[in-house]
């Protein structure tokens, strides 16, 4: 089952076209990365997909549906979730409070709400730190925090937007370990990522932007060796050898 | 005894007290100082809906206060309707306007909120004042409404003494209270929150932002004008400064910020702490140092900003759970 299809996605700022032309699909239950340079408008077209901003042109279509210009709160009830590249905890509140915000989008009772909450953070272990304000943990824990809040509102499809930025190699095998039962809890994953092995060990398939273009497509195996994937990184002058 | 019967014995001690003191104390002019007392807790509490929960700064409560007050005392004093009436429908007409105002400013952040909402209520107050008639209203522009105080009672929520005033606003001040413990422990106060501190990933995560804030402001707006009403019945006399005045609207803001916004105890707090100031000032040194309890008003504020800056409560609510957990835990 298609869970999201992008076709021909098009998003203007002023002269800049910050996605040009993108097409892609996600199938239900696989993990589909998007790597590309800075500037390449991964994030742009997170934010197109979650309603963030509407398309200029193109067409998203969530299990079938077409989904441009709905707002993300809309989308949310629908099943889709995402985190955010530059996190943004309730920084004055509880990490129960937090996940509490999004459990409510599937209850309006506190008692379900904090019951599902609480089962979030432990399956994330953040159990022991739940009465801990958000403000004061650590980088790998507020990335967690993310997650954590995107998971209690029951997601189908989750966006992952560089959640192992900044962690210490062992910080990102443990997010590693995470999003694969976030799969085997059935939960399809799109994520962006610039940790390379991160996101080679984790991805059924990458999808490679340069320019807002799609410039290759396929397992890691086959992106890792395609020369314009290479050229892209490391520049024109790089000679493939 | 537990730490919950031990709140519950606390809860009930204060009410007996506060429902007791009109007995104690006879002189008019304390309990005076005292039904004003409830109403700005009643008013901060009423606007820390939005002030507080949703985190944004609004500095024109007058207004809802204002039209509050002019209905009841239209209709009642043109059409001889009961001011209790006066004061649902003022209410509701406040909280139209309300939705009114927050559809195009609730998009606004920070600084230009505060000042969009001054606006609105400064020019609700320069409209009131030049206005004479209001098609068949007449609400008598700077010159203000008198009520005259004749057929007194419950029913025109009019009374000779003021301990009627006193139940009457300490009633409307608990129920207002509860209802802020309810929203706030509610899936609304919640959103509100969530809102007001981060509004992207509160939408990422199902929040309306937008339609929170304003049924936020619809509540917040409604209440208010529950107070002018009151307020109009208690002083017998409103005009343009007095119920419309950007002075009210920023001693709310005071008690609030003092006091500590977003918490349920803050806005009682801060009355409790600037009421007594704002009435001794002007008692004893209304007629050499007038406007004094304002740059008391001030010290306090940049004081409170810079060491306790989530308000007077913060302090005084981790005292009374320490107070709390050590007699719980105190042998028998």
């Amino acid at each position: 089952m298609r869970i999201l299809e992008v076709r021909n996605l098009v998003k203007v700022f002023g002269g800049l076209r910050a996605v040009d032309g993108l097409d892609l699909t996600i199938d239900e239950g696989q993990i589909l990365g998007l790597i590309g340079p800075n500037g390449a408008g991964k994030s742009t077209a997170f934010n197109c997909i979650a309603g963030v901003y509407p398309p200029t042109a193109g067409e998203v279509c969530f299990y079938g549906e077409k989904t441009n210009g709905q707002k993300p709160w809309d989308l949310c009830s629908k099943g889709l979730a995402r985190t955010f590249q530059i996190v943004k905890p309730f920084a004055s509140k509880s990490l129960l409070y937090n996940v509490m915000v999004g459990a409510f989008s599937k209850t309006r009772k506190r008692g379900k709400a904090e019951e599902k909450a609480l089962e979030v953070l432990t399956s994330l272990h953040l159990y022991a730190k739940k009465d801990m304000k958000a403000a004061n943990l650590t980088i790998a824990d507020r990335k967690r925090l993310e997650i954590a809040r995107a998971l209690a509102t029951e997601p189908k499809l989750l966006l992952l937007d560089e959640v192992m930025a900044g962690l210490r190699p062992t910080e990102v095998d443990e997010m590693v370990a995470i999003i694969r039962t976030l799969r085997d809890r059935g939960i399809t994953v799109f994520l962006i990522e610039h940790i390379m092995r991160a996101i080679m060990a984790l991805s059924d398939r990458i999808v490679v932007i340069h320019y807002g273009r799609k410039i290759s497509e396929g397992t890691p195996k086959e992106v890792a060796s395609d020369e314009r994937v290479i050229k892209a990184y490391l520049g024109e002058d790089y000679g493939v050898s | 005894m537990t730490g919950k019967n031990l709140e519950k014995a606390f809860l009930a001690l204060v009410l007996m007290v506060v429902f007791g003191l009109p007995l104690i104390l006879r002189s008019p002019t304390y309990l005076h100082i005292l039904v004003l007392l409830y109403l700005y807790a009643y008013l901060t509490t009423s606007w820390n809906l939005v002030g507080g929960f949703a985190g944004v700064l609004p500095l024109g409560h007058a207004a809802f206060f204002g039209i509050g007050a002019y209905t009841s005392t239209v209709l009642y004093v043109q059409y001889g309707v009961s001011p209790w009436f006066g004061m649902v429908l003022g209410g509701v007409i406040a909280s139209i306007t309300g939705i009114m105002i927050g559809l195009p400013t609730f998009k606004m952040r920070g600084a230009y909120f505060a000042l969009a909402t001054i606006a609105f209520g400064e020019g609700m107050r320069v409209m009131v004042e030049n206005i004479d008639h209001l098609g068949p209203l007449n609400i008598n522009g700077p010159r203000g409404l008198q009520i005259p105080p004749l057929n007194v009672g419950l029913a025109n929520l009019m009374f000779i003494n003021k301990e009627p005033y006193y139940y009457i606003i300490l009633v409307m001040l608990i129920a207002v209270l509860a209802l802020t413990y309810v929203i706030s422990r509610s899936r609304l106060g919640y959103y509100l929150n969530a809102g007001g501190e981060e509004p992207e990933a509160a939408m990422s995560l199902g929040v309306n932002v937008a339609r929170c804030k304003l049924m936020a402001m619809a509540m917040s707006s409604f209440l208010t004008a529950l107070a002018g009403s009151f307020y109009a019945q208690f002083s017998l006399f409103i005009h343009p400064k007095s119920v419309i005045s950007l002075d009210l609207s920023f001693e709310i803001a005071f008690i609030a910020l003092i006091g500590g916004r977003g918490s349920i105890v803050g806005p009682v707090l801060g009355a409790l702490l600037l009421r007594p100031v704002s009435d001794f000032s002007r008692i004893y040194f209304g007629a050499t140092l007038p406007g004094l309890h304002l740059i008391i008003f001030g010290t306090v504020l940049i004081l409170v900003m810079i060491y306790l800056p989530r308000g007077l409560q913060q302090p005084l609510t981790r005292a009374y759970q320490r107070i709390l957990n050590r007699l719980a835990q105190s042998p028998r």
